[in-house]
């Protein structure tokens, strides 16, 4: 579904935010990225987003490489930032439409899937709304509601349970593991190492732009705990 | 003390960061956007000057040198307020940082102060490449006295105060009356055009009453004090040589200023909560969706993108505005009365290109389309469309608020009654002028945008893309001129000159499909 290979990019003056990074994500993943401030997590899910240019490696969806074809790559993504802005002017059903109208999200299913997932994350009522007057966590559920009214494969999101109360958490965790036992991917950067752990089948540790330990969240975390784990390989490549 | 100036630095550093800055916030600003600041601002202050001269050079001949502190005082402070009524909303009240600024453990009045020194700054640099030229001309054509050099020098700096005030007051107004209704920013643009339009019936209005009196000089005198009543006290001072008038002129501003500063302390947080709070109604039902293809639905976004911000459409729309409203009035009035003759008249019939492609280079949207994105950039870089895409939808939404330049042309044709032909060569005129300002505001803005505005006045107002692109625009018009003198006949001129308009939009498309598509990416 999701193929990084050798993914480097560099800042001014040759700083390298990512170096060399390779992983993959298959159909069904629940694949949590983690690290800490800085480490090159927020790139790296931009670049997979297309939204950042990058020097070095590749990046292919579904085996279509976004530098070719970044179109075909992003109409079978949804990307969700860490600080959702949206368009401030428009009603949060505007905003919905305006995506179902770029993903040619048919008519009637755009209507039913909008009614479920804003029904479930309790925000049909302000559909009407300008985004200007959301909460951050209203906003939060409404860029999670785009994401989903086009039924991507892949899910790129970048921490995606700050700013949620904690029962919109938990209908976000129930959708994500529904995506992904329907053969959709998520691909997604988090600080909260319980839900990594609980959550996911695969797990990747990032330190300054390398990854440091990846694979299945069992191999990584061995007997101990993730936070354990997570704390470990940061200091140890800090010594 | 200390807090404010501190606060001050940092937010004025802040507005001058945005006017100067290229590309991504902390990315060093190469030297050549300072350059061309400083050259911007002596051209500006030469051609102020050049004006000056040139107008005092014709009111001595008429005996009336006099006046020429006066007119300029007067169309400085005119232009003040009418600058400010738009930036009052974003600057004053309704400005982003307001909720950060407002947690800061110093008082209100301090954040207010700083609010209003920020505006009076802007206006200031404004009203002292006017004045001072003016100064220096007056002098070299009146030699008056040192009083003189020393009033008008130091009325330049309370010359911002009156206009500020009354703008403040109005701009004040009209927010809040438009906060008062659903569609406010389409009320808002209502307002703030009907304004402008007022200010320039006013001036119609007066002209009509001045057959009335004797001398041309007293025509102006009496207009301008009507117009502008604290003019009549700056004239006495600086021209009069008036030591009274001079701190009159200074007591009524700063009491004026006071007053304001005094009202908007007891009004600051009513108003800023009054326009900050977002109506939120909490109950939508989900109805029947509109759909719309892709490239439709991209338009839709940018169209409502261009009305939700009054300042964004004001500043864009009011050059097509008049146009047409000049157009749809020659209908009604006669003409030749009104430009004193047939020799006006056919010079104006001449040059009717040049009036229409002066409108509509004043008319370019997308030189802030890219800016305006702000933060929500992120949205349409991960969205499934190409970047040609997006600039058609941007490019099409400025057509639009061009298309009245045709129904323009139209009026224009049967005004001044062209020929057939010639309304068509106009028309084609109209359309390739449209669409090489959208184009080239375009890449302009792609070359330098801003993303990190704090308000959208400073991407549409204050932004070195939008200042590129309006004087460099200008030099497609004047490049009329060559035509108009290398060619024998006015028809031949238009030819030519659309010839040439149809070679740059080829060009500008070029440019958009290679730079503009990599450029974007990159961004």
């Amino acid at each position: 579904m999701l193929k990084i290979t050798n993914f480097s990019k560099c800042y001014q003056k040759g700083i390298r935010a990512v170096d060399s990074l390779s992983l993959e994500v298959k159909s069904g993943d629940v694949f949590g990225f983690i690290g800490h401030n800085g480490a090159g997590k927020t790139t790296t899910l931009k670049a997979i987003a297309g939204i950042m240019a990058f020097d070095e490696g590749d990046i292919e969806i579904d085996n279509i490489s976004i530098r070719k074809d970044p179109v075909a790559c992003k109409q079978r993504m949804a990307y969700i930032p860490d600080n959702p802005d949206l368009y401030e002017h428009l009603t949060g059903i505007a905003y919905l439409n305006f995506i179902g109208d770029i993903y040619q999200v048919d008519k009637a299913e755009r209507t039913e899937l909008i009614k479920e997932y804003a029904d479930a994350f309790e925000l049909t009522g302000n559909l009407g709304d300008v985004i200007g007057s959301y909460s951050h966590g209203m906003k939060q559920k409404l860029a999670i509601i785009s994401a989903l009214i086009h039924k991507p494969k892949l899910f790129i999101l970048d921490e995606p349970f700050v700013g949620l109360d904690p029962k919109a958490a938990y209908t976000l965790k129930t959708i994500m593991a529904k995506v992904c036992s329907e053969g959709g991917a998520i691909f997604f950067s988090t600080h909260v190492l319980e839900v990594a752990q609980k959550l996911c089948n695969k797990i990747a540790i990032i330190k300054n732009g390398r990854l440091v330990a990846h694979g299945s969240t069992a191999e990584v975390i061995g007997d101990s705990n993730l936070e354990e784990v997570f704390l470990e390989l940061i200091e140890e490549k800090l010594s | 003390m200390k807090k404010i100036l501190r606060m001050l630095s940092v937010q004025l550093w802040a507005a001058l960061g945005d006017l100067l800055v290229i590309g991504k916030t902390g990315k060093k600003k190469p030297v050549y956007i300072y350059i061309g600041a400083l050259v911007f601002i002596i051209v500006l202050s030469a051609v102020s000057y050049y004006y000056s001269y040139m107008l005092g050079t014709g009111l001595k001949m008429l005996d009336s040198l006099e006046l020429l502190p006066a007119i300029i005082f007067t169309a400085a402070c005119f232009a003040t307020l009418i600058t400010t009524v738009f930036k009052v909303k974003g600057t004053v009240f309704g400005f982003r940082d307001y909720d950060l600024l407002m947690s800061l453990p110093v008082s209100t009045a301090s954040v207010i102060a700083c609010r209003l020194i920020i505006l009076y700054c802007f206006n200031f640099m404004f009203t002292f490449i006017l004045m001072l030229p003016m100064m220096i001309a007056y002098g070299r054509l009146a030699s008056p006295g040192t009083d003189f050099y020393i009033m008008s020098l130091l009325l330049i700096f309370f010359a911002p105060l009156i206009p500020q005030v009354l703008a403040s007051v109005i701009g004040t107004f009209i927010a809040y009356l438009a906060s008062k209704f659903r569609h406010s920013n389409l009320l808002n643009i209502i307002f703030s055009i009907s304004i402008v339009f007022l200010f320039v019936g006013l001036q119609f209005v007066l002209n009509g009453e001045s057959e009335k009196l004797a001398s041309l000089g007293q025509i102006i005198t009496q207009q301008l004090y009507r117009l502008y009543p604290p003019a009549r006290l700056y004239t006495r001072a600086v021209t009069g040589g008036d030591w009274v008038y001079f701190l009159l002129f200074i007591a009524i501003s700063i009491a004026a200023f006071a007053v304001y500063t005094f009202i908007v302390k007891l009004l600051f947080k009513k108003i800023n909560t009054l326009l900050m709070t977002a109506r939120a109604r909490a109950d939508f039902k989900l109805g029947e969706l509109k759909t719309a293809s892709p490239i439709k639905a991209l338009y839709i976004r940018e169209l409502k993108r261009y009305f939700s911000s009054s300042i964004y459409v004001l500043n864009t729309a009011i050059g097509i505005v008049m146009l047409t409203v000049m157009s749809v009035a020659g209908l009604f009035v006669d003409i030749d009365a009104m430009l004193g003759g047939e020799q006006a008249l056919e010079l104006l019939k001449n040059n009717l290109a040049l009036c229409l492609v002066f409108f509509i280079m004043l008319s370019c949207t997308t030189m802030a389309s890219i800016s305006l994105e702000g933060k929500s950039f992120w949205i349409i870089k991960s969205l499934p469309v190409a970047p040609m895409k997006v600039f058609y939808s941007k490019i099409a939404v400025n057509l639009t608020v061009c298309l009245p330049a045709l129904l323009d042309v139209v009026l224009l044709g049967i005004i001044f009654r062209l020929s057939m032909g010639g309304i068509i060569l106009l028309l084609l005129i109209a359309a390739a002028a449209s669409l090489l300002i959208a184009m080239y505001g375009l890449i302009i803005n792609l070359m330098l945008p801003n993303f990190s505005w704090t308000a959208p006045v400073v991407a549409v107002k204050q932004s070195a893309s939008t200042m590129v692109t309006i004087f460099s625009g200008f030099a497609f018009v004047a490049l009329y001129f060559l035509f108009a003198s290398l060619l024998p006949s006015e028809l031949l001129a238009n030819l030519g000159y659309l010839i040439f308009l149809l070679l740059v939009d080829l060009t500008l498309y070029i440019i958009l499909k290679g730079y503009g598509i990599k450029r974007f990416n990159a961004l």
